[in-house]
């Protein structure tokens, strides 16, 4: 039987994997590491940039408000003056705990020292402006938004270099969520020109310095964003939703990128869930998309569930499934 | 071109910072308000339709309402004093719990664009305050839930209930949101389900005219 990070390594390069690699399983994802202000259910705080975030009682997690009063930048023209770009550099104290974790990750050896890192810089741009505002600005004032890009990308690229010194990660995890369930919501001209180029520079730091994979969470439709995701250097897509064709990407690009996803969080990850209709769509996509480049893995951009269970149930039907058609 | 047919265009392409002075020449050129209007309304239809055929992206359709809006201020001292149809109050807000607003932002802007009244309550919106909303507004035509989350699902269920409940006037209640299916919109009792903003509007246009 293949290690974790062997199976892995058979799945995404074209070997011969002996089962479905299992969700997130061979990440070990250091949450350790600083990150700034950190919201807790049923909070309201002001992040590291301003940005007003809310997280009711009961749900997933904490959103960006955007009342009138909460927006940061409110006028993109002036982005320079409301923009507050928080410090990268953290008390080297702040970093006990992760580099303690990955040290024992690494030691262990048996899954990848993996950092994680959100919002995205599609995300800062809608967080710091409102959804809305942000889109309109990326047509009505190029040259603004590409110059607040160039300043959040830097910061992306100074957290970089810490997450480096400290913890040296094999695996970055890195969010941005670039459409709905049907469409992105730049469309791909204007995505190369605004958003993969920051990527390009951001993948490329961080594999000239040690990390050997880039796995990009966007639990939306991107099929058409593939290329550039190749290009921008993102070895996994997970949240590959099944609104994207997945079998038709895996066969078009599966070489150049693996999908991890196919299982989508809102149809299988709700109140009443069962483990039949878990297993009933992890057999059905596991056998659509079969067993090299593709990962079978909730869409849901970090390893658990809304719901109690979900999750471990999801990991006991890949196995199942793998035992089925492995 | 005829100046109708250049504030579709200015529409269509969302040009924003033009779209006032062609709409003024078209009034000059004795164009009529409520014409000028319609032109608008038809081309934001189009830009719903081409959304939803995945033809345009969510920018697109922004500057196209955003160049709506900035050509209805100027014709709206016209409208106001006696032309402007309307098709009646909707009201419409994301549950309890959700803050994600895009969704019911472009469901809000298109079927205001498609000349409902639009009374958009924002984002995280307890069920006792929409059903507050709806007895001050008992006039109200369509009631429109969104929900992105599965976990506010519970909340989508509670507030299309409510609604229906409320005893209030004649309307109907609309779902849509990540989540959302036909199937679940039935289960729940809504009356109507929207796919995505642009469909919203058939639906939206479908519902009154049951009622």
């Amino acid at each position: 039987m293949l290690s974790i990070k062997e199976n892995f390594l058979e799945t995404i390069k074209g070997g011969h994997p002996d089962r479905f690699v299992k969700q997130y399983e061979f990440m070990d994802i250091i949450l350790e590491a600083p990150m700034g202000k950190n919201i807790m259910p049923g909070e309201t705080i002001v992040d590291d940039w301003g940005v007003t975030r809310s997280w009711p009682e009961g749900q997933i997690g904490g959103f960006p408000v955007h009342s009138k009063d909460k927006i940061v930048v409110k006028d993109i023209t002036k982005w320079e003056e409301y923009l507050k770009v928080p410090s990268a550099i953290y008390p080297e104290e702040d970093w006990a705990a992760a580099i303690a974790r990955a040290d024992a990750v690494r030691e262990k050896g048996e899954k990848y020292v993996t950092a994680f890192v959100a919002p995205g810089i599609f995300e800062h741009t809608h967080h710091l402006m409102s959804m809305d505002e942000a889109l309109v600005a990326y047509y009505e004032e190029p040259e603004c938004m590409k110059a607040m890009i160039d300043v959040i990308v830097q910061r992306e690229l100074d957290y970089a270099a810490e997450l480096i010194k400290y913890i040296q990660p094999e695996v970055i995890f890195h969010h941005d969520d670039w459409g709905t369930q049907r469409s992105t919501f730049l469309s791909p001209a204007m995505f190369d020109e605004f958003i993969a180029p920051g990527y390009q520079k951001v993948y490329q730091y961080y594999k000239d310095n040690g990390v050997k994979f880039i796995v990009h969470h966007c639990d939306s439709f991107a099929a058409t964003l593939v290329p550039a995701m190749i290009e921008m250097g993102i070895d996994v897509w997970q949240g590959a939703m099944t609104t994207n064709n997945l079998p038709e990407l895996i066969e078009k690009y599966g070489k150049d990128i693996t999908f991890m996803g196919g299982i989508d969080s809102g149809v299988v990850d709700f109140p009443d869930w069962t483990r039949e209709n878990i297993y009933n769509y992890t057999k059905k996509i596991c056998e659509e998309c079969g067993k090299l480049y593709f990962i079978p893995c909730l869409s849901q951009g970090l390893n658990f569930s809304s719901f109690e269970g979900v999750y471990e149930a999801t990991d006991e039907v890949i196995d199942e499934v793998s035992k089925e058609l492995f | 071109m005829s100046k109708l047919n250049e504030v579709k265009e200015m529409v269509q392409k969302g040009r924003t910072k033009k779209i006032a002075g062609v709409v003024q020449e078209a009034l000059d050129a004795g164009a009529d308000a409520q014409e000028i209007l319609d032109a608008m309304v038809d081309t934001m239809g189009d830009v719903g339709d081409a959304f939803s055929r995945d033809e345009i992206f969510v920018p697109e359709m922004l500057i196209a309402a955003k160049a709506m809006k900035l050509g209805l201020e100027v014709i709206e001292p016209q409208l106001a004093s006696g032309a402007g149809e309307k098709l009646g109050k909707c009201i419409i807000g994301t549950v309890e719990g959700d803050l994600h607003d895009i969704g019911k932002n472009l469901v809000a802007m298109m079927i205001k664009s498609s000349g409902f009244d639009v009374i958009d309550m924002g984002v995280d919106v307890p069920v006792d305050t929409f059903i507050e909303k709806i007895k001050e507004n008992p006039d109200v035509k369509v009631v429109a839930f969104s929900g992105l989350l599965t976990t506010t699902m519970p909340a989508l269920k509670a507030s299309v209930e409510a609604a229906k409940n409320c005893d209030v006037g004649n309307f109907k209640v609309l779902v849509g949101g990540a989540p959302v299916t036909e199937e679940y919109a039935d289960e729940i009792g809504a009356d109507g389900y929207a796919q995505d903003a642009g469909s919203a509007v058939t639906v939206a246009k479908e519902l009154i005219a049951s009622l």
